[in-house]
């Protein structure tokens, strides 16, 4: 027997279901009300990328990244899984390629002049911003879950990759936007895998969202 | 007879069920005295110690962290464990937090004198055998640990002999090598046959079955205690037969098997070169459920190939 093939995905999830939702609301308990900071500079975001400015908007997601990175991964993630540390020190490179990308980036300005909602990669960035900013929590909301074990931007890994991957889309272009991007997508897909294994159902929309934010980074303006 | 002793005695036939079955006729007599008969125990051959064949993992189940919900979720689990004189617990530095969660409820229960703690080496958590040990016993809260196993045989070249040196040191009392999955069985069969080992760890239940050629009778040959991990395949065996199947009667009729934690488990460790089975859980009802299959009567030969032919026909 070939060893490879004894081997599941669920073999690289080291804890049960419960742990990973208990993980996301002891992060949320712990951090309230931060939660509502992390919205307003989420929402600010999307709205001046869409607004051409964005350098500010990149800026304003960065410092999140090193948030989730720390709190999230390196203080939570890393005692359920060894591969969290590891993770959380590339959420911090992320937050800091965004920071450089903002400040010394030679273009990653949108092309104010045309419509947004011209462009594929744009309209595809603005689904995605909006879910990962309002969607997702909104959703937990509504199924029953409790605030704090609402995923949201700025605290939570999944918004804050989708957030970020939807502004990138809006207001990065050519090869930066490979770059800034490529995090956000890894992250999406490490976190969509683990939920398929879990059984939890909000995998199918993550999945969605990889592929919508593919083709954003993919199509040619 | 003083009263005393007729007291005793009177215990001791509700102990074999004679009187549990002559108050409930309708209950088969062999159940009833599976419900009240002890955990069954199998002696180390390298030591002729006796540990008792149901034991408990804590891959994936006991990795909850810092959480304290979690953490008394756990101890209460642990509890019910020590409760049915449970004595065998396994964990790896590979399980997470699982070692400090163990380490955790045996500060709340205290440390019973049943508990038989068994840890591994494993190589990525980095440092030797040595260093690996001071910080799982820390994590524990003991001093000393029963078996530490080279887990998936991950540099057993390495490791082995410092624990040999360690075990002469009396910081540890056996020694051994692990696999799982039907991973490696070529290179664990070499290491069964030149080192000098107390215990393997390998998988070994109802739908695996490949030890069974050449492991476990070279494990016999060589006086190697087996452990069985994934005794439920992972949990996917147990829960898909209980969501879809009754257990069969013939089985509670020959060797009181009332669950399928009794049948598959009571498969386990009735071979003869077996001493434990370590099966991993969250909650204290399943536990109970797999400590009650370590008691009563066990299957033969024959009834053993009976149930792997009815698991085989599902
Ligand atoms: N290479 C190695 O050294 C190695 C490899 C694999 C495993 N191991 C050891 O062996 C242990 C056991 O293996 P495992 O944990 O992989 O798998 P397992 O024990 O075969 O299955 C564990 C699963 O079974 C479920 N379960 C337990 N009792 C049940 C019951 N009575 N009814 C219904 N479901 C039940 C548990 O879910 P609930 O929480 O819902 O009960 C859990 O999800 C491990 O924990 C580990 O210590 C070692």
């Amino acid at each position: 027997m070939n060893e490879w093939d004894t081997y599941r995905l669920l073999d690289f999830v080291p804890f049960t279901r419960e742990v990973y939702f208990r993980l996301l609301e002891r992060v949320g308990e712990s951090f309230w009300p931060l939660q509502f900071v992390g919205l307003i500079f989420a929402g600010a975001s999307i709205w001046l990328a869409l607004r051409g400015r964005a350098r500010i908007a990149l800026l304003l997601l960065a410092p999140w990244w090193v948030v989730v990175g720390v709190i999230f991964f390196l203080q939570r993630y890393a005692t359920l899984n060894w591969a969290g540390e590891y993770i959380g020190w590339v959420f911090i490179a992320e937050g800091v390629a965004l920071s450089v990308l903002a400040l010394f980036g030679a273009a990653p300005a949108v092309n104010s002049t045309s419509p947004i909602w011209h462009k594929a990669s744009n309209l595809s960035g603005i689904v995605i911003a909006v879910f990962g900013f309002i969607g997702l929590p909104a959703t937990a909301l509504l199924q029953g879950y409790s605030r704090f074990q609402a995923e949201v931007f700025g605290l939570h890994a999944d918004p804050t990759a989708m957030v970020t991957l939807g502004v990138v889309l809006i207001a990065v272009r050519r090869a930066y936007r490979w770059i800034a991007a490529a995090i956000p997508l890894i992250w999406l897909l490490l976190s969509a895998l683990t939920q398929s294994v879990l059984g939890i159902g909000s995998s199918l929309a993550i999945y969605s969202v990889i592929a919508a934010g593919l083709l954003g980074v993919a199509w040619r303006d | 007879m003083d009263d005393c002793i007729a007291r005793r005695a009177f215990l001791r036939l509700i102990g074999t069920g004679a009187v549990s079955a002559w108050a409930f006729p309708g209950m088969l007599p062999s159940v009833a005295r599976a419900q009240t008969r002890e955990l069954q125990s199998k002696p180390i051959p390298s030591s002729g110690e006796s540990l008792p064949m149901i034991g408990m993992g804590t891959w994936r189940t006991f990795n909850v962290g810092d959480d304290p919900k979690l953490l008394d979720a756990r101890t209460r689990v642990v509890k019910a464990f020590f409760s049915r004189g449970g004595g065998l617990i396994d964990s790896s530095p590979m399980y997470g937090s699982a070692p400090e969660t163990i380490g955790y409820a045996l500060r709340e229960l205290g440390a019973p004198k049943s508990l038989f703690s068994a840890e591994k080496v494993w190589s990525p958590a980095g440092g030797n055998a040595r260093e690996q040990f001071a910080s799982l016993a820390e994590q524990w809260g003991i001093k000393k640990f029963d078996l530490v196993q080279v887990h998936n045989l991950q540099d057993w070249r390495e490791h082995l002999p410092l624990l040999r040196e360690m075990r002469n040191e009396e910081l540890i009392r056996y020694i051994g090598i692990t696999t799982s999955h039907g991973r490696r069985h070529a290179e664990f069969e070499q290491v069964m046959a030149s080192e000098s080992l107390d215990f393997v760890q390998l998988t070994y239940n109802i739908t695996h079955r490949d030890v069974e050629s050449r492991l476990l009778p070279l494990a016999r040959e060589r006086g190697i205690a087996v452990i069985a991990n994934r005794p439920y395949d992972g949990g996917s065996l147990i829960k898909g037969l209980k969501r879809r199947e009754v257990v069969p009667e013939w089985a509670a009729q020959e060797f009181a098997c009332r669950t399928w934690a009794d049948f598959l488990l009571k498969f386990i460790v009735s071979h003869p070169a077996l001493n434990c089975a370590i099966p991993a859980t969250t909650q204290v009802a399943h536990m109970n459920e797999n400590m009650q299959a370590g008691s009563g009567p066990m299957p033969d030969g024959r009834a053993r190939q009976r149930m792997v032919g009815f698991v085989e026909s599902l």
